[in-house]
C-alpha cells in the first residue's frame, strides 16, 4: 500500500521543467481574512528555443491554480479560462492585475505578505516551480 | 432734440441689460465638468426605492446614499483579480481624497456566498471607509437595474465554484442619491482623484 501511495505521487510529479521558462517579479496578492481566492502575478519570459504553452499552475498550499484571463467586453468584466498562454521562443508576457493570473483557489492556510509560497507553472506535461512572494499592493 | 436723447437712454439702457445678461450667464452659469477618466450623465437618474443589509446587518437604503457622493463597485468576494484590485484603488482614492472622498460601497452580486460575516472580514481588510452591501436578491436586482450595473451567475468546475460576470465600472451617486455618472475601466487613480475632487471636492 504504501508502495502505491509512494509510486502514485511519483507518477503525478512532472518529471522535467518547462524548457527556457523564466520568472521575474512573482508575487501572490495578500487575500482578506477568510478569502477563498486570490491570484498570482508574475512577468514571464522563454529562453529556450521551442513554444512554451503555459497552462496552468499546481501548489500545496492551494486546492488548485487555474490560468485566467480577465477581460472586460462592453463594461462587463469576465474571466476567460482553458485557454493556454502562448509563449514563443525569446518572447515574454506579463500575469498582471486586470489580465493574465493564475487564479489560486482555497488557501490551505493565511498568506500574509512577507511570505514566500512555492508554485510549479505548468506547460503540457512538464512544470517548473517557482518561488512567489505574497504582497499587499497599495492600488 | 428730447428724442434722440430718450433714444440714446434706452438704448444704452439695453445695452447695459444685454452686458448684465451675458455677464450673469457667463459668471453664474455652472461650469462644464470634463472628466478624464468618466462620463455625468446630463439629468441624474432617481435610484428607485430599495433595502439591502451592510456588512454589520445593518439595512442599507436609499437614505444612507443621499447627504455625500458614493461610488459604488459591484463584485463578489470570490473574485480574485478585478474586485481585490479595484477595492485596493477605493481605499487608495479615500486616502488621496481624505474628507472630501466619496462614500465607498463594495456591491457584492453573490449574497448567497457573501453573507454578512463574509462581507464583513474582506470589506474590513480594506479599510474601515468602505462598506460592503448586498441583500435578498430581488432587492438586489432592482437596486443594480437602477444603477445600470449587469451581472451573470457562469457555473464552474463544480456547482460552489461558480463565478460572476458583472459591470466593472465605479458608479457615481450624488448627494441627493441618484446616479450621476460613471467611471468605466481601465481605473486609473490619479485620473479618478482629479475627476473626484473636481466632482465632489469641496465647493469654492
Amino acid at each position: 500500500m504504501r508502495m502505491f501511495v509512494a509510486v502514485a505521487l511519483f507518477a503525478c510529479a512532472p518529471a522535467q521543467a518547462c524548457p527556457g521558462l523564466q520568472v521575474e517579479d512573482a508575487w501572490i496578492r495578500e487575500a482578506p481574512p477568510g478569502a477563498m481566492m486570490t491570484a498570482a502575478y508574475a512577468r514571464l519570459r522563454n529562453a529556450g528555443s521551442r513554444l512554451l504553452s503555459i497552462d496552468g499552475a499546481l501548489g500545496p498550499d492551494f486546492a488548485a491554480a487555474e490560468l485566467h484571463r480577465t477581460v472586460v467586453e462592453n463594461g462587463i468584466s469576465r474571466m476567460v479560462h482553458g485557454e493556454p498562454l502562448q509563449l514563443e521562443p525569446g518572447a515574454t508576457s506579463a500575469l498582471a492585475p486586470g489580465g493574465w493570473h493564475l487564479m489560486l483557489i482555497r488557501p490551505a492556510r493565511a498568506l500574509k505578505a512577507g511570505d514566500r509560497v512555492s508554485l510549479a507553472l505548468k506547460c503540457g506535461r512538464e512544470a517548473s516551480e517557482f518561488i512567489f512572494v505574497v504582497k499587499a499592493p497599495s492600488e | 432734440m428730447k428724442q434722440p436723447q430718450v433714444v440714446g437712454a434706452v438704448l444704452a439702457a439695453g445695452l447695459a441689460l444685454a452686458a448684465g445678461i451675458w455677464a450673469a450667464s457667463y459668471w453664474y452659469a455652472p461650469k462644464a465638468v470634463t472628466l478624464q477618466s468618466g462620463v455625468l450623465l446630463g439629468a441624474p437618474r432617481a435610484i428607485a426605492e430599495f433595502t439591502l443589509a451592510d456588512q454589520d446587518g445593518q439595512a442599507f437604503s436609499n437614505d444612507r446614499l443621499r447627504g455625500r457622493w458614493s461610488l459604488v463597485f459591484a463584485g463578489f468576494t470570490h473574485c480574485p483579480d478585478v474586485c481585490p484590485t479595484t477595492l485596493a484603488l477605493m481605499k487608495v482614492l479615500t486616502q488621496r481624497l481624505g474628507a472630501s472622498a466619496p462614500a465607498m460601497i463594495f456591491l457584492s452580486v453573490d449574497p448567497e456566498r457573501d453573507t454578512p460575516p463574509v462581507m464583513q472580514s474582506y470589506v474590513r481588510y480594506f479599510g474601515p471607509a468602505i462598506t460592503g452591501v448586498s441583500g435578498e436578491r430581488e432587492m438586489l436586482d432592482r437596486f443594480c437595474a437602477s444603477l445600470g450595473i449587469a451581472y451573470v451567475k457562469v457555473p464552474g468546475a463544480s456547482e460552489a465554484d461558480y463565478t460572476i460576470d458583472h459591470s466593472a465600472a465605479l458608479v457615481l451617486i450624488d448627494p441627493q442619491g441618484r446616479v450621476a455618472g460613471y467611471f468605466p475601466p481601465p481605473l486609473k487613480v490619479d485620473t479618478l482623484a482629479a475627476d473626484l475632487s473636481r466632482i465632489a471636492g469641496p465647493s469654492t
